[in-house]
């Protein structure tokens, strides 16, 4: 089930990385600067991937 | 035909094959082709089963911008784990995938154990491989309600990797894997980004569905970028 849940979702690092991409989407969204996120969301996507490959 | 998905489709499901095709050429060595490669048919029908189960639930009528925004999501959770590995491995980080050391742990591993656990090891690395493809089979069907044409791209990167590791008898050491994981990674995070923002604010991506593409490109050199930067810093750690 472990291996499965891994293989799913990754291991906790990546699933906190992910919630802070998604967090600063919805979080521009909800401040009404859904324009902004069409730039911020892949920025934060590439800061993530950069901090998970240092890993 | 979902054309937009046919390529990452295809990459990732080829990628994953050659893998479980990996342990189930250690396991045949073992129990025999017969055995071995009826368990990977078991793990096959399981993720069969799955697929057939997801799209049949899932199309029950659920919430459209509900259902974009859990697969923006999955796509991120899978797209930046791969990216971020193949970075790693290309900043030379972390060490490449090597397919012949996986062969000889997996031989290592059996080789203590009995039939039947050689057997679950081909039907668990085949059920595990095939997971990621279902994942993605189900991402790109549900955006686009193609179904059976999403499996069948699926199913041809199976009968390709099946017919190059049945010419060779050997594990496919030579396919560019992390060259791949980087295209493909970029690939599975432009559409997770693109999803994701779509199913939270609506149409917000410039030029509709053209954003793909610079999305694309935006992972592609970032990550190369990132590769270069990564090498140069454990070159000066190093020296």
């Amino acid at each position: 089930m472990k291996a499965f849940a891994k293989t799913l979702f990754g291991d906790a690092w990546n699933i906190i990385g992910v919630a802070a991409i998604v967090a600063v989407a919805e979080g521009l969204t909800a401040l009404h600067h859904a324009e902004w996120a069409v730039f911020a969301l892949p920025a934060a996507g590439l800061g993530v991937i950069a901090w998970l490959a240092r890993r | 035909m979902d054309w937009p998905a046919f390529l990452p489709l295809f990459l990732t499901a080829s990628v994953e094959w050659v893998e479980a095709f990996t342990i189930v050429l250690a396991v045949s060595l073992t129990i025999g082709w017969g055995a071995a490669m009826g368990a990977a048919a078991a793990g096959l029908g399981t993720l069969a089963a799955l697929t057939a189960l997801t799209g049949g639930a899932l199309s029950l009528g659920l919430d459209l911008h509900a259902i974009q925004l859990v697969i923006g999501v999955f796509l991120l959770l899978f797209g930046v784990r791969w990216l971020a590995k193949a970075i790693a491995r290309q900043a030379g980080l972390k060490p490449l995938h090597d397919e012949d050391a996986e062969f000889r742990e997996t031989r290592a591993t059996i080789g203590k154990g009995d039939w039947f656990a050689a057997w679950l090891v081909a039907y668990k690395g085949t059920l595990l491989e095939g997971l990621e493809v279902w994942l993605i089979v189900v991402a790109f069907s549900l955006h686009s309600q193609a179904w059976v044409s999403n499996g069948l791209v699926a199913l041809l990167a199976l009968v390709v990797v099946c017919v190059a590791g049945v010419a060779v008898h050997a594990p496919l050491r030579r396919v560019p894997e992390n060259a791949i994981k980087f295209v493909v990674g970029a690939m599975i995070c432009s559409f997770g980004s693109f999803w994701t923002l779509e199913a939270l604010a609506g149409d917000v991506w410039p030029r509709g569905d053209w954003s793909l593409l610079g999305l694309a490109l935006f992972f592609l050199a970032g990550g190369q970028a990132l590769a270069a930067v990564l090498r140069a810093q454990s070159r000066q750690v190093a020296a």
